[in-house]
């Protein structure tokens, strides 16, 4: 059997637009959820700072303008790489601690000199 | 003197055939092609030994073929039929794939959707040429442009038909640069392969990351939970990677695990291709309908891409559903080649990928939906 018939008898014709229509929605509603999960996720943030009595107070610094700033207090983060370190391990703290722009920051600090070569491709905060 | 004579007939000079010889021409230009032209190389240079190695000619009964029971290669292939390499492969590409880039679109991964017509329009052509429900169903899902989802699949509805269906899918995805870019030109006009993405819509946090492939595998394994031994070490394996607290589990399968699934799952699927096997007028339709079914993925995801921009007011370059078929990373390298030939300065690759990863997860449901539908 060949042609529409075959189609018709396999039920071919259900299959492929019910399977049409799973996939599209499927991935449509996979992509609604993640259209919407930074929200869930700002939300329960929200209510964790909320709920904690001794919630840190935001740092509100310009980390980009203000480098002798930020250089100060992302210098303890550094302490367990030892006095050089890579700058992709740096990033990697950067991320962990969900610090903002962290490509960004690396790069203006090393533009102001705030991480100098320590050779071999490491790097060091400058000494006061 | 007789005995020498006895040693010449068990010799592969005295069994082999033109086919035998036709084969392994074909393993040799796929290993020219890995080689020399750097087509695909992780995998047409596998499959192109193991053709070679799968078509010289022995007695049959001494356990030397692949489909010998208690053969090595028979040992091998088992990781194939049982649809062992494909999980193993998906737990290797989750831990090096990085959705932030889809995250940061969720819009684009209706393109990944859109792409996955192909495969839709191909099972219908194939129940139409005469193919049985389940072999049409296999041959339809190299319209997903998934090596490891096309072998999945046809392990488990039509296991006969691996050697051709993992060739033509395989090869198709070696061909992308000559396959995609006519297609995506014919359906385009040269003002909106000029459209520009904005840079990103958000930044993803580590959380987003984090939850993703949580959200992912509970969200579509629940809708096809006949996808799960494809998503499941799929999102298992960017979980892993997105923890950031089992780098050496990681660091493993995305590089030793995932390249020795690659090794033997090429090697068996090229060694599978024995001419008296492979060269069946089957294996000539296959490969038409690989072709019809691989462009028609392509089409669809750029036609849907125009639709879309009927209803949003800031226009997806269409060229982006081209990179919709889950061939990772060739469709979106040639959606962002053909992007910059038009304007160098149009960046689209990290947006072609957001497509190519949702295209990834399409192609692994519609296997699991494909299954369900054939095990009714």
């Amino acid at each position: 059997m060949i042609g529409l018939e075959a189609i018709s008898a396999h039920n071919g014709w259900a299959m492929a637009i019910t399977g049409s229509i799973i996939v599209m929605c499927g991935l449509s509603a996979l992509a609604f959820i993640i259209s919407q999960l930074h929200k869930v996720i700002g939300l329960f943030e929200k209510k964790k700072k909320e709920a904690s009595p001794f919630a840190q107070p935001s740092t509100d610094i310009d980390i980009l303008n203000d480098l002798p700033v930020t250089a100060l207090l992302y210098q303890p983060l550094t302490a367990e790489l030892g006095d050089s370190f890579p700058l992709a391990e740096l990033y990697r703290i950067f991320e962990r601690e969900s610090l903002p722009h962290p490509h960004l920051t690396i790069n203006a600090l090393r533009e102001a000199d705030y991480l100098q070569s320590s050779g071999d491709g490491l790097f060091s905060w400058k000494k006061d | 003197m007789e005995l020498f004579v006895e040693f010449l007939k068990t010799t592969g000079y005295y069994l082999a055939d033109i086919r035998y010889i036709f084969m392994i021409c074909v393993g040799i230009l796929f290993c020219f092609l890995a080689t020399a032209k750097k087509y695909e190389p992780l995998l047409l240079l596998p499959i192109g030994f193991g053709i070679i190695v799968g078509n010289i000619p022995f007695f049959k009964g001494f356990g030397l073929g692949i489909y010998e029971n208690n053969s090595v290669l028979h040992y091998l292939y088992f990781g194939v039929t049982s649809g062992l390499y494909p999980s193993i492969v998906f737990l290797g590409l989750g831990a090096m794939t990085d959705f932030s880039s889809m995250l940061a679109r969720p819009k684009l991964m209706l393109l990944g959707a859109a792409a996955q017509m192909g495969i839709y329009f191909t099972l219908l052509s194939a129940l139409a040429l005469g193919f049985a429900p389940k072999e049409a169903a296999s041959v339809a899902i190299i319209g997903g442009a998934d090596g490891p989802t096309s072998i999945f699949l046809t392990a488990k509805l039509a296991p006969h038909l691996i050697g051709p269906i993992a060739i033509a899918a395989y090869s198709y995805m070696a061909l992308i640069p000559i396959i995609q870019p006519p297609i995506m030109r014919l359906l385009t006009t040269r003002k909106e392969r000029l459209i520009r993405m904005p840079d990103t819509d958000r930044p993803i946090t580590r959380k987003e990351l984090l939850c993703f492939p949580i959200v992912g595998v509970i969200l579509c394994c629940f809708l096809a939970p006949a996808s799960i031994p494809l998503l499941g070490p799929f999102f298992f394996g960017n979980f892993m990677k997105e923890s950031r607290v089992v780098d050496r589990l990681t660091k493993t399968a995305s590089t030793a695990v995932i390249d020795t699934a690659t090794i033997f799952l090429g090697f068996t699927v090229g060694a599978s291709t024995q001419a008296d096997v492979f060269l069946t007028g089957k294996s000539v339709g296959i490969f038409l309908l690989g072709a019809v079914a691989f462009s028609i993925a392509t089409a669809s995801g750029v036609i849907f891409a125009k639709i879309m921009n009927i209803f949003l007011k800031e226009k997806i370059n269409p060229l982006l559903g081209a990179a919709g078929v889950s061939a990772v990373p060739g469709s979106a390298r040639e959606v962002h080649l053909v992007g910059l030939k038009e304007d160098p300065t149009n960046y689209l690759l990290m947006h072609a990928m957001a497509c190519n990863a949702s295209g990834v997860i399409g192609s692994a449901i519609c296997a699991g939906i494909l299954w369900s539908f054939m095990m009714r």
